[in-house]
C-alpha cells in the first residue's frame, strides 16, 4: 500500500506533510492538563518536522520539469474511481513550503491569550487541511481539505480573536461556505460529465484534465462553479467583504496564516481548478476577471488609505494585493502568471509578517488605532527599521520580493491586458501612498507618555522575524531559483490554453523579457 | 356497472371524510372522520376484487377492518389521557408548543 | 363468490416457507413475548433487566441478521414474491436494529429515573422495530401496510409516554391523528392501485404500469401512494406534526422517531418507488421533486429561529429528509437508479448515526442542565470538553463537513442527483447547494454556543453521564467518523442487483 507509483524515493513525503499535523494535533489534544508545559512543545514539533520536510521537498524538486512531481497514488473509494492522489508541481511547491514554514513562526511568535491547548491542536488542524489542498490532485480529496480547512479557522478567529470575533468568525465561515456549496456542485457535475467522455467514473483532476472534452457551454457553467467559490476566497471584489471582519477580528497567528497561505488556496484555485481545468472558459471570461482584479486593487488601495485601526488597512491592503495577483492569472502570458505564483509567496511572507507586527504593536499597547500611536520609532528603532523593511516590501520597492512579484505581473500582462495594467499600475501608488503614511503616523513624531514604555523588539519576536527578513530580502535580490521551479510549470499551463483557445501568447521582445525576469540579478541575461 | 358505483360510494366517503379531519375540531369526529376513510378503502377494495375477480382485495380489506380496530383502540385511549389532563377534546386548544 | 372461493381453495397447498429467511423476525416475535411476561414477574426493584434483555433480543436478531448476510447467496424470495430477504433488506434491517440498540442505551437511565413503565415500553419498542424490519422485506402492498401500522401504532403511544405530561399528551396526539390520517391516504391510494393493476404484489404493479399508457386512475393512485408515505417521512408540506412531537415526546424516543420510523418511510416509498412505479416516473419524479426542495428549504429555514436544541434537530431532521429524498426526484432517469438507491441508504445509515449521536449529546446534557434551550448548553466546553467534542463531530457531520459521514452522504447524494444530468437535476443541486449553507448556519450556532459562551447559571461542575449513554456515544461517534473516513464500507450498500425486482426493465 505504501508503494509510491512514480518519483524519485519510496518515503511517501507528500502524504507525510499532511499527518504530521494531524499526529500532532491528535496529541495535543490528548495531552493531560496537568502538564501545560508539553502542548507547545508538541506543536512545534510537529509543525517543525513538517517544515523541515517541505524545504527539504523544495531542495530535491526537479528544476525543469515541469509536470507532477513526488505523485503518491492509493485507491480510496473503488467504486467511483477516487483516490488519494497528491503531487506537487512548480505552482504549488512554494505554497507548501510557505505553508510549512509560517505555521511554526506563528505558533512561536504568538501565544495566545487563554486555553493553549484547543488553541495548538486546531493550527495544526488548520496546517494539515492548508497541505491537502495545495498537495491534492484528486478532486474528492481536494473538496475535502477545502472544507476541513474552514473549520479550525473558524474556531481559532470566533475563540481566540477580540471584540466582534464571533460575528466575523461566522462570516466568514457562511461566505465561504456559500462558495464552496457551489464548488460541490461544479465538481460532481464535473466528474459526471466527464465520466461520458472518459468512459468510467473517476475523479483524479489529471486524467479528467487530459482526457474529458467539455463542450464549451457546458464547460463555463462548471468553471463558475468552481470560481464563485475561489474567488470568495482569495477574494475578488465584490465578494471581499467577509475579508476585512475576519482578518481584524482573527488572533495574531490567525492572520498571518490567513493572509499568509489561506487566501492562497483561492488564486491556487483558480490556476489549478480554474485554468487548468477548463482552459476554454477561464480565457474567455477573462475580462470579466481581469476587471473585477482591478477594481479590487483601486478599491482595496482606497479602502486602506481611509481605516483608522492598522490592522484593518493591511486587511484592505490584501484585497489590493490579491487583486494584483488575479490580474497576473487572467492575462495569460508566461511573466504575468509566473509573476503571481511568485506573488502569491511574496504577499504571504511580507503580508505576514505585517501582520506579526500589528500583533505585537497590539499586546505592547492594548490598542490598534493609528490616531494612538505615535513616535515609535524613538523608543523601538530596530522594531520600526524591520516593521519599515517589511512595509516597503509591501510597497514593491525594487530589491525586495514585492517588486519582483508586481513587477512582473505588470509587464506580463501590459501585453495582453493594456488598459487593466494602466489602471493597476496606479494600485502600486496607492499602496506607497497608504502604508507610507500609516508608517510615518504611527513611527514619526515626538511619542507622548503612553507611547514612552513601548518596549523593543525583543529576541524571540526577532527569532521568529528572521526567516521573514531573510526571504523578504533573497527573493528580491536573487528569485531565479524560485524563476527557474514555477516557469515550467507556468508553460505547461499556457500551453494548454493556446491549445483549448485561439489564444497565442505574444512575444515579448528580447528587452522586455530581460527586463522582466531580472530586475535585481545581472547573472541570468540570456536566459529569455 | 354495479362496481362503478360503489367507487362513487367510496370516493364520496373519502371526500367526507377528508373534509371531516380537516374542518371538525373534535378529537372523537377527527377520529370517525378518519374511520369513514377507512372504509372507502375498504369499500373500494371489495369493489375492485368484485372487478377484477382477484381475491387480494378482500383479504386486503379485511387486513383494514382489523387494523383499523387497533388504532382506534389507541387513538381513544389517546383521547381519554387528554381529556383527564385538559378536560376538553377540542384540538385547535393543543397548543402547549409553537413555532 | 363463496362458491368460488372454496374452488380456489380445493387446490391451495400450504407454502413451503423459509423459515431461516425469518429467523430476525422470529427473534424479535418471540423476545416481544418473552419481555412482555418478565415484566409481569419481575419485582419493581428489577426492572433494570429488562432493558438488558431487549438489548440481547434486539442483538440476536441482529445475529441473525449477519448471518442471513453472511450465508445468504443472492435474494431468498418468500410467499411469491412478496417478501423478500435481499442485501437491501439485510442492510436496513441491520441498520433498524442498531439504531433501536442505541435508543434502548439512551431510554435506560431516562425510563429508570422517570419511573415510567419499563417493560411496557420495551415491547413497543422491540414490536414498532419489528415493524420496520418487515419492512425492509415487504414486497406487497399488504405487507407494506401491516409493517407500516405495525412499527406506528406503538409509536404513537411510546409519543405520548410521558402520560401526565401535557407537552407528552399533544405529541401523542398531533402524531396519532396525522398518522392514521396519512395511512388512511395511503390505503386509499393503494385501493386505487390495486384496482388500476389488479395486483397488490409490487413486481406485478410495476409490469402492470410499465404496459401500456398511464390512465387517470393510475395517477391519481401514485400520487396518494406518494403523499402517503411523504407524511410518515415528513416532508413538506405534510411535516407539521413533526416539530410538535419530536418537542413534546420524551427525548429517545423523538431519537427514535426522527431516524428509524423515518428511513422505515423511506425504505417503504424506494420499495414502491423502484420495483412498482417505474412506469410512472413521470408522476412521482416531479412530486418527489417539488417535495424535496421544499422539505430542505422550509426545514432548514425554521430551524434557522428555533432556541430550543430539540425542535432545532427537529426542523433539521425535516430539512435532512429534503436531501435524502433528492435522489429519488431521478429514479426513474435512464442509469441514474441505482446510484440514486446507494444515495438514500447511504444517508439513511449515515443519518442514522449522526442524529442519533446528537440526541444522545443532548440527552446527557439535558441530565444535568434540565433544558432544553440552546443557550443552556453555553460553556459547555469548559466543563464537559468530552461531550463537546462528540457534539461538534455530529453537528458537524450533520452540517456536511468532511470528513464525517454526513459529508459522504451529502456527496454521494449530489452525485447521484448530478448523474441526471438534465436540467432540473441542476436546479435542484443549486437549491440544495444553498441549502447546505444555511444549514451550516444554525449547526454552527449551536457549536458557538457550546464552544465560546460561558455557562448561564455559572455551574461548571462536570457532567457525569451513565454508563449506557456513554456507551451510546461511543457507537454514534464511531460510525460518523469511520463512515466518512472509510466511505467504501457502505459506498457498495445498495449496489445495483440489491433491490430483488428493480431495474429490470
Amino acid at each position: 500500500m505504501l508503494a509510491t507509483e512514480t518519483g524519485p524515493i519510496a518515503f511517501p513525503i507528500l502524504s507525510a506533510l499532511i499527518f504530521i499535523p494531524i499526529i500532532g494535533a491528535v496529541i495535543v489534544a490528548l495531552l493531560p492538563k496537568s502538564r501545560p508545559e508539553y502542548p507547545k512543545l508538541v506543536a512545534l514539533m510537529a509543525s517543525v518536522a513538517t517544515a523541515a520536510m517541505s524545504i527539504w521537498l523544495m531542495a530535491s524538486f526537479e528544476t525543469s520539469e515541469a509536470g507532477f512531481q513526488f505523485v503518491s497514488k492509493h485507491t480510496w473509494i473503488e467504486a467511483w474511481g477516487i483516490s488519494w492522489h497528491l503531487g506537487v508541481d512548480g505552482i504549488s511547491l512554494f505554497l507548501v513550503v510557505l505553508t510549512g514554514i509560517l505555521f511554526p513562526l506563528a505558533i512561536l511568535a504568538v501565544d495566545p491569550h487563554h486555553d493553549e491547548k484547543p488553541y495548538l491542536a486546531w493550527l495544526l488542524m488548520l496546517q494539515a487541511g492548508v497541505m491537502g489542498s495545495f498537495l491534492s490532485l484528486d478532486l474528492f480529496v481536494f473538496f475535502v481539505f477545502f472544507e476541513i480547512v474552514l473549520v479550525p479557522m473558524y474556531f481559532l478567529i470566533a475563540g481566540w480573536g477580540y471584540e466582534k470575533r464571533v460575528y466575523a468568525a461566522t462570516k466568514f465561515f457562511l461566505y465561504t461556505m456559500f462558495g464552496s456549496a457551489f464548488m460541490l456542485v461544479g465538481l460532481i457535475a464535473t466528474v459526471a460529465i466527464a465520466s461520458r467522455d472518459i468512459g468510467y467514473t473517476t475523479f483524479d483532476l489529471v486524467v479528467i484534465a487530459e482526457q474529458a472534452n467539455f463542450a464549451a457551454s457546458t464547460g463555463r457553467w462548471l468553471f463558475f462553479a468552481f470560481a464563485i467559490a475561489f474567488a470568495v476566497k482569495v477574494p475578488i471584489f465584490p465578494l471581499h467583504t467577509w475579508l476585512p471582519d475576519a482578518h481584524t477580528q482573527a488572533p495574531t497567528a490567525g492572520s498571518v496564516v490567513l493572509a499568509g497561505v489561506m487566501l492562497k488556496l483561492g488564486t491556487y484555485g483558480l490556476l489549478r481548478f480554474g485554468v487548468y481545468l477548463f482552459p476554454e472558459a477561464s480565457y474567455w471570461s477573462r475580462n470579466l476577471w481581469l476587471t473585477l482584479a482591478v477594481i479590487g486593487i483601486i478599491y482595496g488601495a482606497i479602502a486602506a488609505t481611509m481605516q483608522t485601526d492598522l490592522k484593518r488597512l493591511v486587511a484592505y491592503s490584501s484585497v489590493a494585493h490579491l487583486g494584483f495577483i488575479v490580474l497576473g492569472i487572467f492575462a495569460f502570458t508566461t511573466q504575468s502568471m509566473s509573476g503571481s505564483t511568485i506573488q502569491m509567496v511574496n504577499h504571504g511572507v511580507s503580508t505576514g509578517a505585517l501582520f506579526l507586527f500589528v500583533g505585537w504593536i497590539y499586546e505592547r499597547r492594548k490598542t490598534r488605532q493609528i490616531s494612538d500611536l505615535r513616535g515609535l520609532q524613538k523608543v523601538a528603532p530596530i522594531f520600526a527599521a524591520a516593521f519599515m523593511l517589511v512595509m516597503l516590501s509591501s510597497v514593491g520597492v525594487p530589491g525586495l520580493n514585492g517588486f519582483v512579484g508586481e513587477f512582473l505581473i505588470l509587464t506580463g500582462s501590459f501585453l495582453t491586458a493594456r488598459w487593466w495594467t494602466v489602471v493597476a499600475a496606479l494600485g502600486v501608488i496607492l499602496a506607497a501612498v497608504y502604508l507610507l503614511w500609516a508608517y510615518q503616523r504611527v513611527f514619526h513624531g515626538e511619542p507622548d507618555e503612553d507611547n514612552k514604555k513601548f518596549p523593543e523588539l525583543k529576541i524571540k519576536e526577532g527569532l521568529v522575524l528572521l526567516p521573514f527578513l531573510g526571504l523578504i530580502v533573497f527573493m528580491g535580490i536573487y528569485p531565479k531559483p524560485v524563476l527557474d521551479r514555477v516557469q515550467p510549470s507556468i508553460d505547461a499551463l499556457i500551453g494548454r490554453v493556446e491549445d483549448h483557445t485561439d489564444y497565442v501568447q505574444p512575444k515579448p521582445t528580447i528587452e522586455l523579457v530581460d527586463h522582466s525576469q531580472e530586475p535585481a540579478n545581472p547573472e541570468e541575461e540570456g536566459d529569455g | 356497472m354495479l362496481a362503478v358505483n360503489f367507487l362513487l360510494l367510496g370516493a364520496a366517503l373519502f371526500c367526507i371524510g377528508v373534509y371531516g379531519v380537516i374542518a371538525r375540531r373534535n378529537a372523537v369526529m377527527v377520529l370517525m372522520s378518519i374511520e369513514l376513510i377507512l372504509n372507502a378503502v375498504s369499500l373500494n377494495f371489495v369493489a375492485f376484487a368484485l372487478m377484477s375477480g382477484a381475491i387480494d382485495g378482500q383479504v386486503f380489506a379485511l387486513y383494514v377492518i382489523a387494523v383499523a380496530a387497533a388504532e382506534v383502540g389507541v387513538g381513544l385511549a389517546m383521547v381519554l389521557m387528554i381529556y383527564r389532563n385538559r378536560k376538553s377534546i377540542a384540538l385547535d386548544e393543543l397548543s402547549e408548543m409553537k413555532g | 363468490m363463496i362458491a368460488s372461493l372454496l374452488a380456489q381453495a380445493g387446490d391451495w397447498t400450504s407454502p413451503s416457507i423459509d423459515w431461516a429467511a425469518l429467523a430476525p423476525e422470529i427473534v424479535l416475535a418471540i423476545g416481544v413475548n418473552i419481555i412482555l411476561l418478565l415484566d409481569l414477574q419481575l419485582a419493581e426493584t428489577k426492572k433494570w433487566a429488562i432493558a438488558t434483555i431487549t438489548g440481547f433480543v434486539l442483538l440476536g436478531s441482529f445475529v441473525a441478521v449477519v448471518v442471513l448476510a453472511v450465508t445468504g447467496d443472492g435474494a431468498r424470495s418468500l410467499f411469491d414474491g412478496r417478501y423478500v430477504v435481499d442485501d437491501y433488506a439485510l442492510i436496513l434491517k441491520a441498520l433498524f436494529l442498531l439504531a433501536a440498540y442505541v435508543v434502548v442505551l439512551l431510554s435506560q437511565t431516562e425510563l429508570e429515573e422517570g419511573g415510567y413503565y419499563q417493560g411496557e415500553f420495551y415491547v413497543l419498542l422491540v414490536c414498532s422495530v419489528l415493524g420496520m424490519v418487515m419492512m425492509a422485506s415487504a414486497r406487497d402492498l399488504v405487507s407494506i401496510f401491516v409493517a407500516l401500522e405495525l412499527l406506528s401504532i406503538p409509536a404513537y403511544m411510546m409519543a405520548a409516554w410521558n402520560k401526565r405530561n401535557r407537552k407528552s399528551n399533544e405529541a401523542g396526539i398531533k402524531y396519532y391523528l396525522l398518522g392514521v390520517f396519512a395511512s388512511a391516504v395511503l390505503l386509499y391510494g393503494m385501493s386505487l392501485l390495486f384496482g388500476a393493476t389488479g395486483s397488490t404484489k409490487l413486481t406485478d404493479i410495476g409490469a402492470a404500469l410499465l404496459d401500456g399508457d398511464l390512465i387517470g386512475l393510475d395517477v391519481v393512485a401514485v400520487v396518494f401512494v406518494v403523499c402517503g408515505f411523504a407524511f410518515k417521512i415528513s416532508a413538506v408540506p405534510f411535516h407539521q406534526w413533526a416539530p410538535d412531537t419530536y418537542e413534546g415526546a420524551p427525548t429517545p424516543v423523538t431519537a427514535f422517531f426522527s431516524v428509524a420510523t423515518k428511513a422505515a418511510g423511506f425504505v417503504a416509498l424506494m420499495s414502491v418507488v423502484f420495483i412498482a412505479f417505474p412506469g410512472a416516473d413521470g408522476v412521482y419524479q416531479p412530486l418527489i421533486w417539488v417535495m424535496a426542495a421544499l422539505t430542505m428549504t422550509f426545514g432548514n429555514v425554521l430551524a434557522l429561529r428555533q432556541t430550543n436544541i430539540v425542535r432545532m434537530l427537529a426542523y433539521s431532521s425535516v430539512s435532512q429528509g429534503g436531501f435524502i429524498l433528492m435522489p429519488l426526484a431521478f429514479a426513474g432517469e435512464p442509469g441514474v437508479g441505482p446510484a440514486a438507491l446507494n444515495a438514500v441508504i447511504v444517508y439513511l445509515i449515515a443519518y442514522a448515526f449522526m442524529n442519533l449521536g446528537a440526541f444522545a449529546v443532548v440527552i446527557a446534557v439535558t441530565r444535568k442542565t434540565r433544558s432544553g434551550e440552546i443557550s443552556s448548553f453555553g460553556g459547555l466546553f469548559s466543563y464537559a470538553p468530552g461531550l463537546a467534542v462528540a457534539m461538534t463531530i455530529f453537528f458537524a457531520s450533520l452540517a456536511g463537513i468532511p470528513p464525517l459521514a454526513g459529508w459522504f452522504a451529502k456527496f454521494n447524494a449530489f452525485k447521484a442527483v448530478l448523474d441526471a444530468g438534465t436540467t432540473a437535476a441542476y436546479v435542484l443541486a443549486a437549491i440544495a447547494a444553498v441549502n447546505t449553507v444555511i444549514a451550516a448556519a444554525y449547526y454552527m450556532r449551536v457549536l458557538r454556543v457550546v464552544w465560546m459562551d460561558e455557562a448561564p447559571d455559572g455551574d461548571t461542575s462536570p457532567v457525569k453521564s451513565p454508563a449506557p449513554v456513554v456507551a451510546a456515544l461511543a457507537i454514534t461517534v464511531l460510525g460518523t467518523i469511520v463512515l466518512g473516513v472509510l466511505p467504501n464500507l457502505i459506498a457498495r450498500a445498495g449496489a445495483i442487483d440489491a433491490l430483488t425486482g428493480a431495474f429490470a426493465g
